[in-house]
């Protein structure tokens, strides 16, 4: 009996032994580190140079993201219609074409929350400037130009921004965690304004002239945006003086040939300043972020429908949306080399070419029969998904925007200086009559409309036009323009309901 | 733990178990018949008492068992009530009798988590489905039997072959996953693993249903447990085999009635001319009725099933083995583009190692090949046939153009030929599945039992997926191919090749100790421990240049594709890990006096590595309390034999989530939800870049759900009548969900956060009625029912959350589904209508709607503000039944036996999602109803047509919301059965049978089918979805 007992008293203290012992080794079973992923957590980064030049690199991404801010620009004004399969195609264009548009609005959600990633992600750099997470101080030789390159893209985020929404939140000092979600007000657009000049300021200083590899923010890029920013504030004096010297440092010219720097061939060419980079050499095929890879969404957009003709050809079919108005093609004068490069009439030339044998569907909705030349999708310059792959760059600053924005800022100064307004603005029109005979000779508020009525000439379908109509006062050229309303867009609806902000008024 | 301690831990573990014991037995042999009909029972289990030596009746009914004088048999059977018959000393013939009628679904065992617990001693909430009625189905998926006939859980089952379906336990509990945790034999598996096993190896399914017998399984129990118990084997018993064999034919049961070609190009003209176009088919006298797109897609297909097994045993061991083979081709596209195929290798063995050391060893080998199409949206197979164009003909006529079939020249991009897109689908998907389990029981004292299990999932896939270069049409966007054969530009074929692997093991220890105390309070208990651990990885490969763009070259070996600076994506590949870790105790009190009073109390601690630091561990405790009133002295009814009260009360939870940090990501492009990328390109030379790519929640815990549950068993008329209803209340609080956050704070993906709660009441009911007439034909009725009310009661911290879902194109990226404080969860979410606009007069008088015409709907100005805008958009829809019914009746007579068992669900509404809506696209034929003119229709289902849709008829409304509710007949059967009259016969019985499945369904649903299967906010919304089958099979089914 007593043996008994010592045997399932042995039994039972073997099993004891062995709960204990499973529960001390348990704690570590359900303990977690990321390295057994595989993964690297922000402790582990930013301890090199490279870190830092890497992250870099991704603060440029969002700027490939804000890609439809070049067709609304002209979608929202007298420069184009939405086209589109039908009414209820692309809603969200076809609303803002209309003046209808409303705080659900996706393409204006995207354009919101890209800009914002891209100054959380700028912020992010400029918070771990000093020291690293980990307290350690990481110097590298040009580590300050990087930081021009940051500071620039913040001060471009948000002016972008202040463009489409007016007043927006404001914060600099580092990326925002989830705490922090509605914690924010809307900043007045002159503080806004103000930070970004403060951006610009130091990114003039830490920015070298050249930079080896293109695309790459430089001095000049920083001094332009600068000088427009300016100039959307009614700063004149300070714009001018800014904006001459980029014109005075002989850097950039104005090609002969309109029509060459929209081609392929002609990207980063002698006369941009500023371009968003795109390539097809990394296809991408996200049809739930069509705006996120590394290639042009907004050149499928401008395509031609169901476009077909022979191998020589040079364009590629898309979805008949941002097509030019003809209120724009006929705002050309005769011999203004710039209109066949902005608007395809594709009836003339299917009829000028008939040897492509061009056949095409008609644009369903909104026909204009003319098509954004600038950005027309064209064969061979897509891959993989082909409607997500364009390689063309968006011409963001070009030299012929930074002359007509000096020669406004010289007629609007002060103490005004139209012999330079003309001298810039007669420029950028010899080169589009490539004579002299078109020269303007008026001065004082007339030259100004003479300047503004170029801008929409020279920078047609570059995303430029709503802007410059809002910020002098001439929405109302805008069908369905509201004032005081359309000036700016409205908030994503999304910000007012979870972040608290106030809604535009009018909205 | 690390590997090292685990083997051993496991070393103990074996030395304290084979510790020998012995003690005297002798021999006892008898047989076992039916008291009413005398004919013998084979299968009978024979049981001595309080041990765990048992044997089972061979088929003559006879049985041997080793046991010492005095000591008690115990005989069951199912379906018949257990007997126990004390020994006087060694015998020969016994011969035991046992009785039919009584206590038919009372003297159950059911298996309950780490033990078992008879029916009668059961205080919580089970639901059961025997291995007889999985027979009779012949299920592919193990699931489709819980259909109807497990009360309390919803199965919406898929089309595809061998598809997961919706499987819901009492409602709709979490939004972050509602599989129920599967446990096989003791080990834990998922709903995805139910299709490796095969219905012919199982004995019972028990679905437990509420806190008190789910929160033993504590952080996995939250969405139900779903325990299956496979056949064993049956120790000293002659060999039983049986053969299954059946051959089935399976075919769609309604197509979906769109345009034929006149209709088409007339209606084509229609909104062309309407919208200013021109005229696209001058001559609509020479089209003809072109092709039906739906009838060359559908295929009729085969399926077929059999195995077979062998179960019996020796003295001191038992085996269960059986092998078994299924094939089941799909309806879309047929065998060769869809289907699922398994064979099945299983195992169950048991020896009894010493008297008291007992091991158990399951292994079941599987191996799954399956092929699949695309589903499910617009452009899918399915979407594509009720799409296209068609005037368009079958062959390709058009000389000097690639491909088999027909090609449109109005549809020019995403719309195909059906026929095309089938021909250009190459894949498979192999795998092979090991499972099973290592198991010791050991008797450590009188009524202690401890027992030690290892149980173990391995799995390896296999798929290859080949895209060759296509031609669509000579002026088609989508072509990869041109007219002459060759690839367009830029454009490459390619084959991809993933591997998978993974393996996963808990290792459970728990101690069983039943006792008496006083003769009438009796307790079982149970406390153990548990780990486990998931674990897996994936690699694949991706090559483009497939030689001869051909299937039969493509492999990642015969391809040629390398990469360029021109083109980084001719070879491309990645590898992935993943792991799991958790860690829990448990035990468990039942108590009861003398039968009368029932008590059980659960208690579960887990640990897991997915929670924050801040919450590692959870507790989970649920009891429950039973009141047999039948066995009270003062009970006292001819009517009611059987009354039973129950009630239960308790928490478990859900761990449906990964562990959080702030992570970097590194790279270029972002295929996550919020597409966060990353890098750039200067000059075309593209850099990687990095970002934060991850936040972090320490305070991340479990999803605790509490559950109330009451119910009653009742049985009446001689236990003829059984009735078993529940009543159910669950809560839960700190649902797993991503909030709602600023969009300011970028696209670095919003971590999951408890917030939110939902709360789900029900009630299940289970009727069973059983009448012999006439003592020859014998009926048997179950009737289910099952309903559940869901409610989402919180999201984010102010109720703002509204998550979006039930995507699909139409024109424009629509989506229906909502999950939405105040709603049920994944509700359809749009714009009500309210008829046509006649002129425009009413136009005007109505709220503003833009781009309104008359012929145009009329939408509801919800909020009354005049303006039909985003606000104005609410509930249009369900796509949950309000109740589903099954009802199982089966009648036999001498050797006949039929079944035919009918499902139900009401209330399910469908949102038909399937139409592109492009202008050149095939329509429904609801459009011939449109509205012509002033008073010609007031439908809003029927709009004016026109190709400029400007007042977006098209946009989510009740417009396409159907009643989805339906009446399934699932299964007919016919058997007959002969019986071996001659000894010397060469089987014991063969039963050849007759089978329709979905032989018949009313419906007022105009889609293919409205049983739509998906996550929670993608049920219901029909894109097209691959509709089951009606199969006409026919079989036989040995017994040697």
């Amino acid at each position: 009996m007593i043996a008994i007992m010592k045997t399932t008293s042995f039994k039972l203290l073997g099993l004891s032994a062995l709960v204990l012992f499973m529960f001390s080794s348990c704690k570590k079973w359900v303990d977690y580190n990321p390295r057994e992923d595989f993964r690297i957590t922000e402790l582990d980064y930013l301890r090199s140079e490279s870190d830092y030049r890497t992250m870099a690199v991704s603060v440029y991404t969002p700027l490939q993201w804000l890609n439809q801010a070049v067709p609304v620009g002209d979608i929202a004004s007298d420069n184009a219609v939405s086209g589109g399969e039908n009414a209820s195609d692309v809603l969200s264009l076809q609303q803002i074409d209309d003046m209808t548009h409303t705080p659900v609005n996706s393409t204006l959600t995207e354009l919101w929350q890209a800009a914002y990633e891209g100054i959380n992600r700028a912020n992010y750099l400029h918070q771990y400037k000093d020291k690293n997470l980990a307290g350690e101080t990481v110097t590298f030789a040009g580590k300050e130009a990087l930081y021009g390159e940051i500071y620039f893209l913040r001060a471009y985020y948000y002016f972008h921004l202040v463009k489409f929404f007016g007043d927006v939140p404001l914060f600099t000092e580092k990326r925002l965690g989830l705490g922090e979600s509605a914690s924010l007000t809307r900043s007045p657009k002159a503080d806004v304004y103000a930070q970004i000049e403060r951006d610009l300021t130091a990114a003039i200083t830490a920015l070298p002239a050249i930079q080896v590899q293109k695309g790459r923010i430089t001095k000049y890029a920083a001094q332009a945006l600068l000088g427009k920013v300016l100039l959307y504030q009614r700063k004149y004096e300070a714009a001018a003086t800014v904006l001459e010297s980029v014109i005075t440092a002989n850097a950039f010219s104005l090609v002969t040939d309109f029509g060459s720097m929209f081609l392929e061939s002609g990207e980063n060419g002698p006369e941009s300043i500023f371009e968003i980079q795109y390539t097809n050499t990394s296809p991408y095929y996200n049809w739930g972020g069509v705006t996120r890879g590394q290639g042009n969404y907004a050149i499928q957009q401008c395509g031609i429908r169901g476009l077909n003709g022979s191998a020589d050809m040079p364009y590629a079919a898309g979805w008949s949306t941002n097509l030019p108005s003809q209120n724009l093609a006929n705002a050309y004068a005769a011999g203004d080399q710039r209109k066949a490069v902005t608007v395809l009439d594709i009836e003339a030339y299917k009829t000028a070419n008939p040897s492509f044998g061009i056949t095409y569907q008609v644009a369903p909705y909104k026909n204009t029969g003319l098509y954004n030349q600038k950005y027309l999708p064209r064969k061979g310059q897509t891959s993989g998904q082909i409607e997500l792959n364009y390689l063309n760059n968006q011409r963001i600053i070009r030299y012929a925007d930074v002359l007509l924005m000096a020669a406004e800022a010289y007629n609007r100064s002060a103490t005004a200086n139209d012999t330079k307004a003309q001298a810039y603005l007669n420029l950028v029109r010899q080169r589009a009559f490539r004579d002299n005979l078109h020269n303007i000779t008026s001065t004082g508020n007339t030259l100004y409309q003479a300047i503004l009525d170029e801008r929409r000439l020279e920078l047609a379908m570059e995303g430029e036009r709503f802007f410059d109509l809002v910020r002098t006062g001439q929405g109302s050229k805008i069908t369905g323009f509201t004032a005081n309303k359309h000036e700016v867009f409205p908030i994503p609806q999304q910000e007012v309901l979870v972040s608290n902000l106030t809604q535009n008024s009018g909205y | 733990m690390n590997p090292k301690l685990l083997k051993w831990a496991f070393a103990v573990m074996l030395l304290v178990f084979t510790l020998p014991s012995f003690a005297q037995k002798t021999p006892v042999s008898g047989r076992v018949q039916n008291k009413q009909s005398g004919e013998v029972l084979s299968g009978a289990t024979v049981t001595v008492k309080g041990t765990n030596v048992s044997a089972v009746t061979d088929s003559k009914g006879k049985f041997t068992i080793n046991a010492q004088p005095g000591s008690v048999l115990v005989i069951t059977y199912a379906g018949m009530a257990q007997q126990e018959l004390t020994l006087a000393g060694q015998a020969s013939d016994l011969v035991v009798k046992l009785d039919e009628s009584a206590e038919t679904t009372l003297s159950n065992v059911v298996v309950v988590g780490y033990g078992t617990q008879r029916i009668t001693k059961v205080s919580g909430a089970i639901a059961t489905v025997k291995g007889a009625d999985i027979e009779k189905l012949r299920p592919v998926r193990t699931e489709e039997a819980l259909q109807g006939r497990a009360s309390g859980v919803n199965v919406i089952q898929p089309g595809t072959p061998g598809a997961k379906p919706t499987v819901l336990v009492r409602g709709i509990p979490s939004f972050s996953g509602t599989d129920p945790v599967v446990i096989i034999d003791g080990v834990p598996q998922t709903l995805t693993d139910l299709n490796s096993i095969a219905p012919t190896d199982i004995e019972s399914i028990n679905v437990l249903k509420d806190a008190a017998t789910s929160a033993i399984y504590g952080v996995r129990g939250g969405n139900g447990v779903i325990v299956v118990t496979t056949r064993s084997g049956r120790k000293s018993s002659k060999t039983d085999i049986s053969l299954n064999a059946s051959y089935g034919l399976q075919e769609v049961i309604n197509t979906v009635g769109v345009l034929n070609a006149t209709e088409y190009a007339a209606m084509i003209n229609e909104g062309s001319t309407v919208s200013g176009g021109p005229v696209v088919f001058p001559d609509l006298s020479t089209i003809g009725v072109g092709t039906n797109w739906q009838n060359e897609v559908f295929k009729r297909a085969p399926m077929q099933s059999h195995t077979v097994s062998a179960r019996g045993g020796a003295e001191r061991m038992g085996y269960f083995l059986s092998v078994g083979y299924m094939n089941q081709g799909g309806i879309v596209g047929g065998i060769d583009k869809s289907k699922f195929s398994r064979g099945n290798f299983t195992a169950n063995l048991n020896f009894d190692l010493t008297s008291k050391l007992k091991f158990i060893l399951n292994t079941t080998g599987v191996i799954l090949d399956g092929r699949g199409i695309q589903e499910n949206s617009f452009n899918s197979v399915l979407g594509s046939a009720l799409n296209f164009d068609p005037t368009v003909s079958v062959a390709n006529t058009v000389a000097g153009t690639p491909g088999k079939y027909g090609f449109s020249n109005l549809l020019l991009s995403e719309v195909f030929n059906p026929l095309t897109k089938l021909e250009n689908t190459y894949n498979k998907n192999t795998g092979s599945k090991l499972y099973g389990k290592f198991e010791l029981q050991y008797s450590l004292m009188k009524n202690l039992q401890v027992t030690s299990r290892f149980g173990y999932t391995k799995y390896d896939g296999n798929a290859k997926s080949f895209t060759p270069l296509a031609f669509y049409g000579p002026n088609n966007i989508d072509n990869s191919m041109n007219a002459d054969g060759s690839a367009v530009a830029g454009r490459h074929n390619s084959v991809s090749h993933e591997k998978v692997s993974n393996f996963n093991y808990t290792w459970e220890s728990f101690a069983n100790y039943n006792f008496e105390i006083g003769g009438k309070s009796r307790f079982e208990t149970v406390a153990g421990f548990a780990m486990a651990k998931v674990s897996g990885n994936a690699a694949g490969a991706t090559r483009q240049d497939v030689p001869f763009n051909s299937w039969e070259f493509a492999d990642f070996t015969a391809a040629t594709g390398n990469n360029t600076a021109a083109n980084t994506n001719a070879l491309s590949g990645y590898y992935y890990q993943y792991f799991r870790r958790n860690v829990s105790g448990f035990g468990r009190v039942n108590y009861d006096y003398d039968n009368r009073y029932l008590l059980s109390g659960t208690i579960r601690r887990d640990g897991s590595y997915a929670f924050g630091t801040q919450n590692k561990y959870a507790n989970f405790i649920s009891g429950s309390a039973g009141w047999v009133v039948s066995n009270e002295r003062f009970f006292n009814s001819k009517l009611i034999n059987y009354l039973k009260l129950r009630a239960s009360y308790g928490t478990t939870g859900n761990e449906n989530v990964d562990p959080q940090f702030v992570g970097i990501v590194n790279g270029g492009p972002s295929y996550g939800p919020t597409a966060n990328s990353n890098g750039y390109n200067f000059n075309n030379v593209f850099y990687a870049g990095s970002t934060v790519g991850s936040a972090a929640n320490d305070a991340l815990r479990w999803e605790k759900q509490l559950q109330m549950n009451a119910g009653l068993d009742i049985s009446l008329f001689k236990n003829a009548l059984n009735i078993s209803a529940d009543y159910f209340q669950k809560e839960v609080d700190g649902l797993l969900f991503t909030p709602s956050a600023s969009l300011y704070l970028g696209t670095v993906p919003i971590p999951t956060s408890n917030i939110g709660s939902t709360r789900s009441t029900g009630i299940d009911l289970t009727i069973t009625y059983n009448q012999t007439i006439a003592k020859k034909v014998k009926l048997n009725n179950a009737f289910t029912f099952t309903t559940a009310k869901n409610e989402v009661t919180a999201t984010n911290s102010d109720g703002t959350a509204k998550i979006m879902g039930g995507y699909y194109f139409n024109g424009q990226s629509q989506s229906v589904t909502v999950f939405e404080k105040g709603h049920t969860p994944g509700y359809f979410y749009g714009y009500k209508t309210n008829g046509l606009f006649q002129n425009a007069a009413e136009i005007a008088a109505s709220a503003t709607q833009a781009g309104a015409v008359p012929g145009d709907i009329r939408f509801v100005d919800m909020n009354k503000d005049g303006i039909i805008n985003a606000q104005d958009m609410t509930k249009i829809g369900d796509p949950f039944p309000s109740f589903t019914l099954g009802w199982n009746f089966s009648m036999e007579w001498g050797g006949f036996d039929f079944t035919a068992f009918t499902y139900a669900s009401i209330g399910n509404d469908v949102y038909r999602a399937y139409e592109r809506n492009a202008n050149f696209t095939n329509k429904d034929r609801s459009v011939l109803a449109r509205w012509t003119g002033e008073g010609t229709t007031n439908d809003a289902r029927y709009p004016r047509f026109t190709f400029v849709d400007a007042n977006s008829n098209i946009r989510v409304s009740d417009r396409f919301v159907e009643d989805g509710s339906f009446i399934k007949i699932k299964n007919l059967q016919l058997g007959y059965t002969f019986k071996s009259r001659m000894q010397k016969s060469w089987f014991s019985s063969f039963r050849i049978y007759a089978q329709a499945r979905n032989a018949f369904v009313f419906t007022k649903y105009t889609g293919f089918d409205p049983e739509i299967a998906g996550g929670i906010l993608d049920t219901g919304v029909d894109r097209g979805s691959y509709p089951q089958p009606r199969t006409y099979t026919v079989g036989i089914d040995i017994k040697l």
